[in-house]
This record gives structure tokens, sequence and C-alpha cells, in this order.
């Protein structure tokens, strides 16, 4: 996914610097290189850089829509898309992702979901979230609990509908929050799926080594590339692209040669990942629940997979992230058990004097003076028991959302988009939704007979998404900067409205269709 | 027939309205029903109780600043919120605090032998801490133990607080009259915010014109300054410094010696008494 054609920042600068104006860079490239480019370049009426879930998606999308069937598309990445994948439900991949169902929705639409190994998803149906410092909660609850106080309330008063709205989202079949699935699953589903339609050229192993705009046409004749995105592929081959789709990852070249700015800033944070055992297991048809704490540091979630597994994704600063990579497995299980039941201030503490304090006998002393239902957490909460070996890993957490998402003859989707923080989980599900959106557009472009690499073909989906995943980005956003603050007024006023909008069914109905994804 | 019905359905739904909502329900605490204690001795108290029990306490102990039971139930009475949550929060995150809730040890006449601190070289902290306790006629066991905080953790903080108390007073030479434990409360007021410590100056209003200056001018910004300068008390573990030197263990937490309260006074005894000799001389 990630492209490996990033230069050093003052390799670029110089070259950015010793460039011709472009009228005199394209007319030297066309006499330069006309020898070096014996063939012209191969026309594509789509290429897409980067074959992440959001890229295959995409033209998986493509393939499977009566309008776009025929288009002659490519999909260039770096990395070798075949790697086989873990049959069975032995030993988990740290990279899950949690579908909404309006992503699955997608995904079953376009037909990948059918080759998804569905014994290694898990689909989930309850979420317990909580405050690591009040340890006021809010719970998405299938089988419901006793009734809240603004509840009693609601039903004295006559003729109101509060208790049925709350129903619908409550009662009936445990519905489905999300469904936990393996990035790799997902993106080997895609590929298998292209593989069975054909009609796509998959370039895999294979750097894009520049990418230009095309030469002046040598006659009136001759086709007119100069406006059209041209990449430079190992063995002098050059694809131009009618459109040119970015889904190449968070620095992703398709976005700088678009000169498409992208801002945001760095939480200073790091995600650990790591796949993880638990005390007990579940059998398929188990109502499951995710479970979420904010911890002034950074949430850490457990999400569960099918068995007695469970992924965890624990954002916190970098110095901790360090620290916990460099934990012995024992240790390690010590310190996640203990930032589900612990006072913040004992994990910064443990985390700080790892080196003088055991985690698990800090755990085992601490556990018996913390009032842990205090804080929070439930009686339900399982216990993890080990983790999976080599599964620890972590990654940078940032905000960024480029300027706009198209350009002439080019679109971004996904993470060369818009990263967002993984405390929602939503950065997988924005990415496809792009993907949704974008073949959407295509397909109307392609049915009114526009070019689809031209902005009236284009502004739909940028018009469609940018808002959209702006909203999303700015909501996860302040609540990964609600959430850091450890004591004082905002820990009581967030509090509040925690437990507010806890004893609100259908505002929390809403809420939860909003994460879903359901129009 | 239809009116029965109607009337049994209003009686059902005034019922509802009547009955308290299933959480405030479960929730009530009244005299016929209490909870279950936390730990050995906890007394669970609402919060008009709480509240009772703190005017109550406070007024008494200002009537009879001698009655350490009043003045222990008002530090309970007002420990939370907040306050001591602050303490325990502030032992957990340091290292000697965190093993001292580890071991929780108590401050006794059992567990301290203080045959054996009399035995300690000239200017420890043990010597002194004895040596404080006999020139005052004290001993560590007049401690009562905490009833009113709910989180045993928490009341085990209150325990510790009361506890290293006399190792305030003998690590800054103030004795338990008055004045002295004015200072002290001063002090601790400063370093552990407990609010009891500062309600505790109200009895300013008992001392002497003179007395009352001293502490204005010496001992409340000796206490002041000291006490937000110097390292939580709660986190020094004095049962380990028993054998430390005084001066040390006082440059190393951050404390001034006040000027000595008993010597002052016996000056201005003496001069007062010299005074008066020399007035009945001239007569």
């Amino acid at each position: 996914m990630v492209l490996a054609s990033t230069h050093p920042s003052s390799l670029r600068a110089a070259r950015r610097l010793l460039e011709l104006p472009p009228a005199v860079r394209r007319s030297f490239w066309s006499t330069a290189s006309a020898a070096a480019i014996e063939r012209k370049p191969e026309i594509f009426d789509l290429v897409c850089v980067g074959g992440g879930p959001a890229g295959l998606s995409l033209v998986s999308a493509l393939r499977s829509d009566p309008a776009t069937k025929g288009l002659k598309i490519a999909l260039v990445d770096g990395q070798d898309l075949t790697t086989s994948r873990t049959p069975g439900n032995e030993g988990f991949s740290n990279r899950c992702s949690s579908l909404t169902p309006a992503s699955l929705h997608f995904l079953k639409e376009i037909g990948a979901w059918n080759n998804v190994n569905n014994i290694r998803t898990q689909p989930y149906h309850g979420m317990e979230v909580w405050d690591g410092v009040s340890g006021s909660k809010i719970s998405f609850d299938p089988v419901d609990q006793t009734p809240g106080l603004l509840d009693s309330l609601a039903e004295l008063v006559p003729g109101s509908r509060f208790a049925a709205s709350k129903r619908k989202y409550e009662t009936g079949d445990p519905t489905t929050v999300a469904t936990i699935c393996e990035n790799g699953n997902l993106t080997a589903a895609l590929l298998q799926q292209l593989k069975e339609s054909g009609g796509v050229e998959i370039l895999d192993k294979t750097k894009v080594e520049s990418i230009n705009l095309g030469p002046e046409p040598e006659n009136e004749e001759a086709l007119d590339l100069s406006q059209w995105p041209v990449l430079t592929l190992p063995n002098n081959r050059q694809l131009a692209a009618r459109l040119l789709v970015g889904a190449d990852g968070a620095n992703s070249p398709v976005r700088q040669f678009a000169d498409i700015p992208s801002h945001g800033w760095d939480y200073g944070q790091n995600g650990v990942v790591a796949t993880l055992q638990l005390d007990r297991s579940f059998t398929a048809d188990e109502i499951r629940t995710a479970y979420q704490r904010f911890l002034p540091t950074g949430p850490i979630a457990l999400l569960p997979l099918p068995g007695n597994r469970a992924s965890l994704v624990w954002s916190t600063t970098a110095p901790f992230a360090t620290k916990l990579k460099q934990l012995s497995p024992p240790d390690f299980i010590a310190m996640v058990n203990a930032a589900f039941r612990l006072l913040p201030i004992d994990i910064d503490f443990m985390l700080t004097h790892h080196e003088s304090v055991s985690p698990a006998s800090e755990l085992a002393w601490r556990e018996t003076s913390t009032n842990s239902k205090s804080l929070g957490l439930l009686n339900t909460f399982p216990r993890v028991a080990e983790v999976q070996e080599g599964s620890v890993a972590s990654f940078p957490l940032r905000m960024r959302h480029a300027d706009t998402y198209t350009g002439h003859r080019v679109a971004l989707i996904g993470d060369a988009a818009h990263t967002v923080h993984p405390l929602a989980g939503q950065g997988l599900n924005l990415g496809l939704a792009d993907s949704e959106s974008l073949v959407k557009s295509i397909a109307y472009g392609m049915e009114t007979g526009m070019d689809i690499g031209s902005c009236w073909c284009l502004d739909g989906y940028n018009a469609d998404r940018w808002a959209k995943n702006n909203a999303m980005l700015g909501v996860v956003d302040k609540l990964q900067k609600l959430y850091s603050v450890g004591s004082g007024p905002v820990v009581w006023g967030r509090s509040l409205g925690l437990d507010l909008v806890n004893k609100m069914g259908p505002l929390k109905g809403a809420l939860m269709g909003a994460a879903a994804g359901t129009k | 027939m239809a009116s029965t019905l109607s009337a049994q359905r209003t009686g059902a739904a005034l019922h509802k309205l009547l009955r308290l909502p299933p959480p405030l329900r479960q929730r009530t605490f009244s005299v016929l029903n209490r909870p279950q204690p936390n730990y050995p001795g906890h007394v669970p108290l609402n919060f008009i109780e709480r509240g009772a029990l703190a005017i109550g306490s406070a007024f008494g102990s200002l009537i009879d600043p001698y009655r350490h039971d009043l003045i222990a139930s008002l530090g309970e009475a007002t420990a939370k919120p907040y306050f001591v949550t602050r303490l325990r929060h502030a032992m957990i995150s340091h290292p000697t605090g965190r093993r001292i809730l580890r071991d929780k040890p108590r401050i006794t006449s059992k567990s301290l032998s203080l045959e054996k601190l009399r035995q300690l070289p000239e200017n420890t902290v043990g010597r002194a801490y004895a040596a404080w306790l006999d020139s005052e006629g004290v001993t560590p066991d007049t401690r009562d133990p905490v009833r009113y905080i709910d989180d045993p953790e928490e009341a085990y903080v209150m325990q510790r607080y009361r506890e290293i108390h006399d190792f305030i007073h003998a690590i800054t030479g103030l004795p338990i009259i008055i004045e002295g434990e004015l200072a002290v409360k001063a002090f601790e007021f400063a370093n552990t915010v407990l609010p009891m410590t500062g309600l505790s100056l109200a009895a300013i209003v008992r001392l002497k014109p003179m007395e009352r200056k001293r502490f204005f001018e010496v001992y409340g910004p000796w206490a002041m300054a000291n006490g937000l300068k110097a390292e939580e008390m709660l986190n020094v573990y004095w049962e380990e410094e028993l054998e430390t030197d005084a001066d040390e263990l006082r440059a190393r937490l951050g404390i001034e010696m006040p000027p000595n309260l008993r010597e002052i006074r016996k000056k201005l005894r003496d001069q007062k008494r010299a005074e008066k000799i020399a007035r009945e001389g001239e007569k």
C-alpha cells in the first residue's frame, strides 16, 4: 500500500529548485527523452495506485458495476499482493479493522464478502465505552439492562413514544455493531474477487518510479497527453491514465503529484496493536462485546476475534509505546490487564518505573485495593491470558486531511485523502465509503457520456465525501482531545454528558446509527 | 365495570408516579437500610449524616480543642470528595508512597519500640521522635481508627496522616500546646490540603494577642512556605528514616527548622518575671 517512491525531502526540494517551468519542462522532456520513450505510453481509463482495501475495493466495485465494467483498468502496488492467507483460525494478524454494517453492505454488493474467510471474522453486538478517570460509561447493549432514570421519567409521560423508539434498536435480533476482520483477509478476498472477474491489469511488486504529465503532441493528429498523468514503471513501461486514483496511503505520491496539500497534526501518540488470548472462549453464535477505556494517555480497546482471541489497540504516548514493545509477554499481559482495571496514575507509574517494578505483582496488589467497579469496569470483562508471539507492534497516530480529493484527472481515496485517530475504528470504513462514492460518480459519468477524468465527473465524489469525512475526522479529533484531559471540570463535564447520553436510548440509537454509517 | 377499570388504571399510574425511579430506588440509603461496611470499623454515612457530622464536630472541637476524637471526625467528614483522593493519588504515583500503601504499616507502640528509639544516636529522627513523645507525655497509641471514609485505601491514607502527625511535631520540634499545634496544622494544610487542617486554624481566635501576633508573624509564614515547598509528608517512610539524621531528612524534604517555640515562650516568661521582680523591687 505504501509506495517506496518517497524521496528524502532535501532531494525533492533541490529537484524542485532545479526544475524548469512546466511549459519548458514539457518540451524538454519530449525532445530529450524521445529516444528513451520509444514506445508511446499505454493508455488506461483508470490507474489505481495502491492495492490496499480502498484501492482494491474501488477496482472491484468498478468491475461489478455494469456501467463501468468496460473500463480499462490497471492497479499498481509496490508490494507483493499475492501473499497467502492463513487458513483455519490459528494465529491472527495484529492489523484488524472493524467494518461497519454500511461497509459490509458495500462489500457484499460488490461480491467480495463471499470470498472472505468467514471463520476468521467476528461480528460484535455490544459496545462498552468508559471514562478511565471518572468511570462514567456508555453501553450499547443488545440485551438491555435495567431502565435508566430518564427512561423511567419518560415512560410516565402519557402518549410518549420514547420506549418504542428505544426498543427499535435495543430489542429484536441482536444487531451487529460492526464486524472485525483482518486487513489481510479482506485484501485477499478483494484480490480473489478481481482475479475471478478478470479484466484488470494487476501490477504488484511494481514501484511507481515517477508520475509526470504526458508529452506535448508531436503533431496535430497525435493524441494530446499533455494534461494526462503518465506513470513511469520499471522497464521503462509507461501508463497514461484518463483518471489516476491515489489509494497509496498517508504519504501518497499521487497526492504529491497533484500538488494537493494535506493538513493536520500528529498526536504524539502511538497505537500499540497485538493479538491476545482471553481467559474464556466464545462460540461463534455468542453475543460479543467490544470494550474501550479512555485513559488520559489515550484510549485502549479490546476487540473480539473468533474463539478466545481478541485484538488490542492501545493508543498511548510514544515513550510508553516503546516501553510496551520492550516488555516480556507476561509483563505485557499484566500491563494490558492493568490498563483496563487500575487507576490511570497506576498505569503511568507502572510504565514509568517498569525497570524497578514487576507489572504482574503490581497488578496483583493494586487490583485488591482498587475499587474497579467505581472505575467503570464490568463484571463480564474478560481477562487477557496470553499474547500471540511477535504480534506486538506500534504505529504513530496522526490526523491529516487533504484540502480536496480531486484534481484534474486525479482522485484520492482512503488514507491518501485522510488519516484519522483509530479511537472510533473509522479509518478503513471511511476509505471504503470513498471508493463506493467514487464508483458512483464514475458510473454516473459513464452513463452521461462524460470524460471520467474531468472535474465535471469527479466533483460529485468530492462534494459527497469531503464534508462527511471532515465531520467524522473533526468529531474523532475532538473526542481525542476531550479525553486527553486527566482531571478537573473537563472530566466532570464529559462524565455528566456521557452519563446523560447513556440514559437516553434514542440518542444512543442515533449515535450508533452514525457510527455504523447507516444512511 | 369501565369505571373500576379506569380507576384501577389511574391507581396504577399514580403508584408509578409516586414510586421512585428504579435507579434511585436501589440507591436509597436510610437509617433502616444501611450498606455493609467496606472494612472492619467502617461506618457508612450518607450525605446528610456526613454534613451533620462535619458541622457538629467542627463546633465541638472549637469549644474544646483537646477533643481529638472530634477533630478526627471532622477530618474524615470533610476529606471527601477530592482531598483524600488527591493524597492517595500522590502516594500511588510516588515510589515510596506506593510502597507504604502496599505494606500498610501502622505506627503504634507495638510496631515501634520506644526503648530502642531512646537508644539511637543523638539527632536521629527516631531519637527526636522518642524525645518529643517523652517531653510531651503522649504515646503513639492515642490515635483513633478511621471510621467514616468509604474506600479502604483512602481510609488507610487518612489513618497514616493521623499517625505521622507526631513525626511532623518531632522533626519540627513544635510542642502540642495550642500555639505549636496550630503551627503544625498550618504546615499540614499547606502540605496535604486536607480541609480539617485548614479548619483547625479557626482556633487562632483562642490564642492570646501576643501568641496570635507571633503566629501571624513567625509560625504562620513559616508553615505556609515550608508546607508548600516540602515534599508530601505522606510519602516519607518514617519507619525507615528512624536512624537518619534529622537535619539530613529535613534538608532532603525541604523543611527549615522553625524558631524553638518553647524557648521563645520561656525567654519571654523569664523576661516578664524579671520585669515583675524589678517593678516590685522599685516599690
